[in-house]
């Protein structure tokens, strides 16, 4: 995407230590019929601004538990989470959600579907009209601003959810396995791209897959969530400089973190630096 | 609780990629070739001596019947009387089933207290009203529009109310996540979405709507289409009572002709809509 965000310029990401999200002691307890069930234990964890966060975890480890409370979608039972300072209790419109399906409106166009927010926080006009169109010209979807979601694939689908969210500037982008229900070659252009346009515009990403080496592959840091009850169970840095190539995941440095990963989702316990 | 599951929505004729267009001809072919053949044993059954004429006259005798109707002077206020009742039945069935069912969805403390009662209610043959609504109201219009009402309106809401609660989680949460007022919601999200179940539930209404001002013309009346059939029948002029049911016939069919327009030019995306 053309950077004409008046975000600051592309710094080194997560080099900077001005935190956007704090997570303290965030945890998530469902009553049900057969008693209480622990989705998540508390959770601390701070994400700084522009930073790319990955959280992988077995399935109901807590990934979207957690993501819903940071989208202010769903109350915590224990502890809070903070954007820019201010306790998260509602949904905001700093950050965007992005889903495993793209949810378009079939009957709206490609660009109908991307203004959808502008015309729901009442901002719709030829300024918005401009940019949506600049957005979809950087996801690829130039050519398409008048097709109807059922005219594209899948991949093309989640270009516009992409698109759709990326057009109201958020601050932050939470994602919880976006691109989970594309073929292997279509995701990993996807990864390559939202890799690409979330930098630029210094978004800070929260990006939830089960896939190791996409978590490694993409990330300033991964998250290792186990479950029964779903914790945070290491944290691991990644080092690797940006812009990220594939050619890196064929490095024995990549194979190492892998596999540290895999050390701490199988033991289940905190060994992570 | 009891479940009732909406009408189903009508199979969308698109073109199919296996089919070419000769096939689709062959198969028009073949159901005009079935019409006609239903047509010459109707035709021949009464003349070669098969069931007699005045139980089944022939067809070419219905069509001569018909023709003659057309030109008689009462003709006119009986169809008219009859499509009246039929258009502010439909309506209203439609009005209220959609209000009902939209009140319910977006109100689920309603729903729990109303839609056992619905159910319960639709459980009633309710042509066993007829002869109620017939006291009630009258012989004249009215109490054919309240019966072609009470059986119309629920389709539409039973439908309306599945339509509006099948939108898929995932679209809520992106609404939410946007800060939308549940009424941007409303009108962006769920109502669109729930567009071609209502409209199948407002097709079945048409039929219903026919059926409840002809039965309450059976049970009642001084005038009407259903009169007519009762009175061509009493008097064993059985070409004319065929003659009627042709007209009723167009009536459904000319609405739901009507609706099937009406329903692709609004719902241009109907071949999607499971997919999402
Ligand atoms: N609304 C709810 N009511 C009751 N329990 C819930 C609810 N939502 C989630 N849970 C439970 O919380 C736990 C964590 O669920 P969550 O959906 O966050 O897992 P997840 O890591 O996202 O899994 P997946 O990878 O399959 O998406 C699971 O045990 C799940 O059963
Ligand atoms: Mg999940």
């Amino acid at each position: 995407m053309a950077a004409q965000t008046q975000k600051p310029a592309p710094l080194e990401r997560a080099a900077q230590g001005v935190p956007i999200i704090e997570i303290e002691g965030l945890g998530k307890t469902f009553a049900i019929d057969t008693g209480p069930v622990v989705a998540l234990e508390s959770v601390d964890l701070t994400i700084r601004k522009g930073e790319f966060v990955s959280f992988v975890g077995p399935s109901g480890c807590g990934k979207s538990t957690l993501l819903n409370m940071v989208a202010g979608l769903l109350p915590a039972s224990g502890g809070q989470a903070m954007l820019n300072g201010d306790v998260i209790e509602e949904p905001s419109r700093k950050v965007g959600f992005m889903f495993q399906t793209a949810v378009l409106l079939p009957w709206r166009t490609v660009e109908q579907n991307v203004l959808m927010p502008a015309e729901v926080f009442g901002t719709k006009n030829e300024a918005t009209r401009q940019k949506a169109r600049k957005v979809l010209e950087a996801v690829g979807l130039g050519d398409f601003t008048d097709a109807y979601p059922r005219q594209l694939s899948g991949g093309m689908q989640q270009r516009v959810s992409l698109a759709r969210t990326l057009t109201y500037e958020p601050d932050v982008l939470l994602m919880d396995e976006p691109f989970g229900a594309l073929d292997e070659f279509t995701r990993e252009a996807m990864n390559l791209e939202l890799m690409r346009i979330t930098q630029a515009a210094g978004i800070t990403v929260l990006f939830v897959t089960h896939n190791i080496s996409e978590a490694v592959f993409m990330a300033d840091r991964v998250v290792i969530m186990t479950p029964r009850p779903g914790k945070v169970s290491g944290v691991i840095d990644i080092d690797f400089p940006r812009p990220r190539v594939i050619e890196q995941m064929q490095s024995q440095k990549f194979t190492d973190l892998i596999f540290q990963v895999r050390g701490i989702l199988g033991h289940g316990q905190d060994n992570s630096s | 609780m009891a479940k009732i599951t909406a009408v189903e929505a009508e199979p969308v004729k698109t073109v199919s990629p296996y089919t070419n267009p000769n096939q689709e001809l062959r198969y028009k072919l073949y159901t005009i070739g079935i019409l006609l053949a239903i047509v010459a044993a109707w035709e021949m059954a009464p003349r070669l001596g098969l069931v007699s004429p005045i139980i089944l006259p022939s067809f070419s005798a219905v069509i001569g019947a018909l023709i003659t109707l057309l030109q008689q002077d009462f003709f006119l206020r009986h169809f008219t009387v009859t499509l009246t009742e039929i258009v502010i039945g439909f309506i209203l069935g439609t009005a209220i089933g959609l209000s009902i069912g939209i009140a319910l969805a977006v109100w689920p403390t309603a729903k729990r207290i109303a839609y056992p009662l619905v159910v319960g209610f639709q459980a009633i043959p309710k042509i066993v009203f007829a002869p109620l609504f017939i006291a009630w109201f009258g012989f004249g219009m009215s109490s054919k529009v309240v019966m072609a009402v009470v059986i119309s309106f629920f389709p539409v809401l039973i439908n309306t109310l599945v339509g509006l609660e099948s939108v898929p989680e995932d679209a809520r949460r992106l609404m939410r996540s946007i800060k939308a007022t549940p009424l941007q919601t409303f009108r962006k999200v769920s109502l669109p979405h729930a567009l071609p179940v209502i409209f199948a539930g407002i097709k079945a209404a048409l039929t219903f709507a026919v059926i409840g001002a002809i039965v309450g013309e059976f049970v009642g009346a001084s005038e009407g289409l259903g009169y007519l059939v009762e009175l061509y029948k009493n008097q064993l002029r059985i070409d004319r009572v065929f003659a009627v049911i042709v007209i009723l016939a167009t009536i459904g069919a000319g609405g739901y002709f009507l609706l099937e327009w009406l329903d692709r030019k609004l719902i241009f995306w109907r071949d999607d809509s499971e997919s999402k």
